[in-house]
């Protein structure tokens, strides 16, 4: 893979056009001065003119935040590219770290009681109730065997994606990523048909909730489930 | 070797003390040698509802401060000979004179003297309730059907089972009104039970007499035809190990009349 990059790149940078805009393609290989002096060069040619859309293209080479910042500025600061998106083919250890936490469930079986918090970093799944005053939150998806009568909040580090998902929703406050709804109108109706229940951010940026058997429309991507026939 | 067990609720006036001094008579009633710690330093009144203010002589902050011995701060209830005992709170104290290895250390000397030793807990989740849980092997916890004492017995329930050395807490509901669970205008057992979901101990139904018995000194329990003295005895009981069923609130009595009719309307 690594060679086939490189072995393409014959050239530090690449400039590219396609369907979607331009694409710079930084060679991973050299030094990193280097490849900045020559990216400012290429994006400075008066050949390159027009307002386009970039993506950059970084191959194999870890770069630091300021690092990003600095290469996008040179493009800027030489030409008037606009920088869209990065694409990178490596994380640290720790960022990888961090996207498998994210996505590991964790369980608690048991009661949350009024004034306890249990926080997981992925999903949670609760086996119990959570009862009125008792807090659960997740950085992913928030799953609730039993009832859920307190505080729920899902996606806590941003992801607005996220659901909570409960056999008895009645619960008092539901946030998903910044968003927060108090569940005082809604609770009348849901008092009547409470079981079963997810609650999602619409794009419109209100927490709707829904029958759990519409989750498979609304967020496909939360079955990690392959094969099967 | 005897138990300590810590009567708690988390809100105050839901009864820790009128039940601490039932439950403690209850017990000497079935022969059982009981003392009772009041732990409500500062705010002291278990004394007054076992009629026994009047004989304080040293309290609990004298004993653990070493003015005196434990058999001196004890107070002796005369109308059970030997089987009664009062550790009384102080007064002139508060919450923070005490701390939890303290208590701990004391209820453990006494374990041996008594077949059980009853903690009166303040009402609360600080200094004072810790100080109660200290020395306990066992929790019970005390409610009534409205949904803010439900909460705080839920609050309380979790900071209990998060004490290692005690056992699962246990439930007594008190002053159930049936009238009112029937009407649904009050949370009934069941909601409570399957809501806090521990084991529930036992019931006790309101009942006025409590309070006049609790201003003359004299535990309800000692009346055996009163509602409220049964519910305590039958939790006695069970904490003596028996199975008791647990009791029917008695509806209304229907008069010559109504039973005529149900006689001829049932089938």
């Amino acid at each position: 893979m690594k060679a086939q990059v490189t072995g393409f790149l014959k050239n530090i940078v690449n400039i590219k056009g396609t369907n979607k805009g331009l694409l710079i393609q930084l060679n991973d290989m050299t030094s990193y001065t280097e490849m900045l002096d020559e990216l400012k060069k290429k994006v400075s040619d008066p050949a390159l003119e027009g307002d386009a859309e970039v993506q950059i293209q970084l191959a194999n080479r870890h770069y630091s935040q300021e690092q990003l910042d600095e290469i996008k500025k040179a493009i800027q600061d030489n030409s008037k590219l606009k920088v869209i998106g990065t694409k990178c083919d490596v994380v640290t250890v720790e960022e990888c770290n961090r996207m498998i936490s994210e996505r590991q469930s964790e369980t608690y079986v048991g009661i949350v009681r009024s004034g306890q918090v249990v926080r997981a970093k992925g999903d949670l799944v609760v086996i119990g109730d959570v009862n009125p005053n008792g807090r659960i939150e997740a950085g992913g998806n928030v799953y609730v065997l039993g009832r859920l009568k307190g505080i729920a909040h899902a996606g806590a580090s941003g992801n607005r994606e996220a659901v909570i998902a409960a056999s008895w929703l009645e619960a008092t406050h539901l946030m998903i990523a910044d968003e927060i709804e108090t569940m005082t109108d809604e609770l009348d109706s849901l008092l009547e048909q409470p079981e079963m229940e997810c609650a999602y951010l619409h794009t419109s940026g209100k927490i709707i909730i829904d029958r759990l058997q519409e989750l498979r429309f609304l967020r496909p991507q939360i079955s990690t489930f392959k094969g099967g026939s | 070797m005897g138990e300590a067990i810590v009567i708690t609720s988390g809100k105050g006036g839901v009864g820790k003390t009128t039940s601490t001094a039932n439950l403690g008579t209850a017990l000497a009633l079935q022969g059982k040698k009981v003392c009772l710690i009041d732990t409500d330093i500062g705010l002291r009144n278990l004394d007054v509802i076992l009629g026994l203010e009047n004989r304080i002589i040293y309290d609990l902050i004298d004993v653990l401060e070493g003015r005196c011995k434990i058999h001196q701060a004890l107070v002796k209830d005369k109308r059970f000979e030997d089987r009664l005992f009062l550790l009384p709170a102080a007064q002139t104290a508060d919450k923070n004179d005490v701390n939890p290895e303290q208590m701990k250390e004391l209820v453990d000397s006494m374990k041996e003297d008594y077949d059980f030793i009853l903690i009166d807990c303040p009402a609360g989740i600080e200094q004072g309730y810790k100080n109660a849980v200290a020395g306990a092997d066992r929790a019970i916890v005390v409610t009534t059907p409205e949904i803010s004492a439900v909460r705080d017995a839920d609050r309380i329930i979790g900071l209990l089972e998060l004490e290692e050395n005690l056992d699962a807490p246990k439930l007594i509901i008190n002053r159930i009104r049936p009238h009112l669970m029937e009407a649904g205008d009050a949370l009934d057992v069941n909601e409570i039970t399957t809501h806090l979901s521990i084991d529930l101990l036992g019931i006790v139904p309101d009942d006025e007499r409590v309070i006049s018995s609790s201003n003359r000194g004299e535990p309800v329990v000692m009346d055996p035809s009163n509602p409220a003295a049964l519910g305590y005895r039958n939790i006695a009981r069970r904490l003596l190990g028996e199975s008791v069923p647990l009791m029917t609130m008695d509806k209304p009595k229907a008069g010559m009349f109504g039973k005529l009719k149900s006689i001829f309307t049932s089938k």
